[in-house]
């Protein structure tokens, strides 16, 4: 008799370990990209809540992405958005920084309550973030104007549009456009356009540039904010060379129309998939990265590889 | 219901408006855990401080008749003179009454072109906005000014009990109470609702009407001061971008606290509830996972309820005077 109690113990608590596991685990992870509106944010979105189907079916865990971006940039609300996140539970938060002065102290409390964050895109590297994903901004300020001199050949007067003033990661960029230029004697940077990171406000930018400036041959753009509308660059192609960084689905139509002819694609998809990558690493199997920077590389589009490359965004952009 | 019922309805209008509030979003099973508790209540305290405070002063201008849509550019130029002068090594008592000054400065002069040269506030205060926020950007070459020594952080954040920032709270409260006895108890304060209620009446009974529009915007300019010091030492850094969009939060925690946009019609006690039930909707938007976008959807209808309320009273209430008048 008491063999067969002990069997069915033995058997109930197996049962029990088995029935335990398959209560699957639910971590949530907070994702605060700088603005609603723009579509690299969209695809950094797509890219997480892909991250989190894939990683929650590897890890047999159910991963929630909790998505609280400001409609506008608004660092404040950025701050708020990530004390109220560690408050509702989430384990780890993703956090792209409109500024980070005023994120540094949100970052490090979160982390003082024991929820690591990383940052991507745009950093604060003065917070306790455990690492930081995105391009090496001075050197994709750098590679805008080497790429835009060479369209050039070296000579003439060149723009930059730059976007947010406050963005510490523009800031760089625009900097490493500064540090290139430097390089080329024949080439002149007659000023630096910030605007409000809407399509519209820098279309209205380069337009209201242009007007005031008509001897502008080149724009350095270290965002592509403008392009992601229609005809928003009102010369003939080739009349004005431009540069920009990123290579969002309406930024490709520059490409083909031969108004743009090189795109530097920031990986923004990855910025969401990577990051959330790097969280759950952190968070569940207590792995943390080899470095706190990870540069991810900027894509040449051209010509030559644009249809290619726009079936990525099959992928990338919300259904 | 007879007059003092109805009078003391209309008093506790916002503190019911903000136990409504409370109770609906506390209904749901998954909300219970999260909504009302401890931790989410010093959540929405803390936010709600820089609304509330900058409010405070925007009522007594509402309640005047004008209005204020420069706020937002004043704070933001306000934490940047403060910001610089931390930056440059000036301790917490003179930051504090830079910045204060600062902000009664720019009320001064917002004051002296509507009261003074009899200009439409909504003009003056409209290009007010973009100069403030012009010099702001000018004065900080588009930087963020932060990454300053952290004592005056310390001060603003200190925290007693389980992690509540007691400075901004309590700044909060002595405002607010300030303005209370402001509104309700002084002969000053009077003569606001006065002038709010019928200018033309009040100048005929010889209130010096330009003197008081004058005295509200210098007040209002002061707890735009207040207000930026508090986001200053909460947030660690100010920048021109600073407080974008916040003369409209300001101008909704005074509308749905019960203050009139006509004039004549607002207290103290009732923009701090506004501001916090405002607070609450979104905080309680956050955590039921609607996005930001749902969020300003559901409180800019929030306000326009208020206002249709609003409305609709002064309409209630006229009818009957021509009742008893009949």
């Amino acid at each position: 008799m008491k063999k067969h109690l002990l069997t069915l113990a033995c058997a109930l608590a197996a049962l029990a370990t088995v029935a335990r596991a398959a209560e699957q685990r639910t971590l949530t992870i907070g994702v605060v990209a700088k603005s609603q509106g723009n579509p690299v944010f969209q695809a950094a979105r797509v890219g997480a809540e892909d991250a989190a189907k894939e990683l929650g079916a590897k890890l047999k865990m159910t991963i929630k992405i909790d998505w609280r971006t400001p409609n506008e940039e608004d660092a404040q609300k950025q701050a708020q958005a990530i004390e109220q996140l560690v408050l509702t539970g989430a384990e780890g938060i993703s956090v792209s920084c409109s500024d980070a002065n005023k994120l540094t102290d949100a970052i490090n409390k979160a982390v003082d309550s024991g929820v690591p964050v990383a940052t991507f895109d745009s950093d604060a590297p003065a917070s306790k973030r455990f690492v930081t994903y995105g391009v090496d901004d001075i050197e994709c300020g750098k590679q805008t104007m080497e790429e835009l001199a060479k369209i050039m050949g070296g000579k003439g007067i060149v723009a930059v549009l730059a976007g947010n003033q406050n963005a510490p990661n523009l800031q760089k960029r625009v900097q490493g456009v500064k540090e290139a230029a430097k390089k080329y004697p024949g080439i002149t940077i007659r000023d630096t356009y910030y605007h409000k990171e809407t399509p519209q406000d820098a279309a209205a930018k380069v337009e209201q540039v242009m007007q005031a400036n008509p001897d502008i041959t080149g724009w350095a753009m270290i965002g592509g904010w403008p392009l992601f509308t229609v005809n928003a660059l009102k010369w003939q192609p080739g009349t004005v060379k431009c540069v920009a960084v990123d290579a969002l689905p309406a930024q490709l139509a520059y490409i083909r129309s031969g108004h743009v002819p090189v795109l530097l694609a920031q990986q923004c998809y990855e910025w969401g998939h990577r990051t959330v990558e790097l969280l759950v690493e952190k968070i569940v199997l207590k792995k943390n990265p080899p470095a706190v920077k990870e540069i991810s590389a900027l894509i040449p589009v051209t010509k030559d590889n644009v249809d290619a490359f726009g079936k990525n965004w099959e992928k990338w952009l919300p259904k | 219901m007879n007059d003092t019922l109805k009078r003391l309805f209309a008093k506790l209008g916002p503190f019911l408006g903000l136990i409504l509030v409370i109770s609906l979003f506390s209904l749901p099973a998954e909300m219970r855990e999260v909504f009302p508790t401890y931790g989410n209540f010093r959540f929405v305290f803390i936010q709600t401080v820089i609304v509330a405070i900058g409010a405070l002063g925007m009522t007594l201008i509402i309640v005047s008749g004008g209005i204020d849509l420069s706020v937002g550019s004043s704070i933001a130029l306000t934490s940047v003179v403060g910001a610089q002068l931390i930056q440059r090594g000036y301790g917490p008592v003179a930051v504090l009454a830079f910045s204060i000054l600062s902000g009664g400065t720019i009320g001064l002069l917002n004051g002296t072109a509507i009261a003074g040269l009899r200009m439409i506030p909504f003009i003056i205060t409209l290009g007010g906005m973009a100069i403030l926020r012009g010099i702001a950007f000018v004065a900080t070459r588009g930087q963020s000014v932060g990454g300053f020594p952290a004592s005056f952080r310390d001060l603003v954040r200190m925290e007693i009990g389980d992690g509540l920032s007691f400075i901004p709270l309590a700044t909060m409260v002595i405002v607010t109470v300030v303005g209370w006895i402001f509104l309700s108890r002084l002969a000053a304060g009077r003569r606001v609702y006065a002038i709010g209620g019928n200018e033309l009446a009040a100048r005929f009974s010889g209130i010096r009407v330009e003197r008081v529009k004058l005295g509200v915007y210098v007040i209002s300019g002061l707890t735009a001061g207040i207000a930026a010091l508090m986001a200053l030492g909460y947030y660690g850094s100010a920048s021109s971008g600073d407080a974008s969009g916040y003369e409209l939060n300001v101008i909704a925690a005074a509308v749905v606290g019960g203050a009139s946009l006509t004039g004549g019609r607002g207290s103290a006690l009732g923009v701090v509830l506004g501001a916090l039930i405002l607070q609450m909707i979104s905080s309680g938007i956050d955590i039921l996972g609607i996005e930001q976008s749902y969020s300003q959807i559901i409180i800019g209808s929030v306000v326009i309820a208020a206002v249709v309320l609003d409305n609709f009273n002064t309409w209630l209430a006229k009818r009957r005077l021509t009742a008893k008048a009949h």
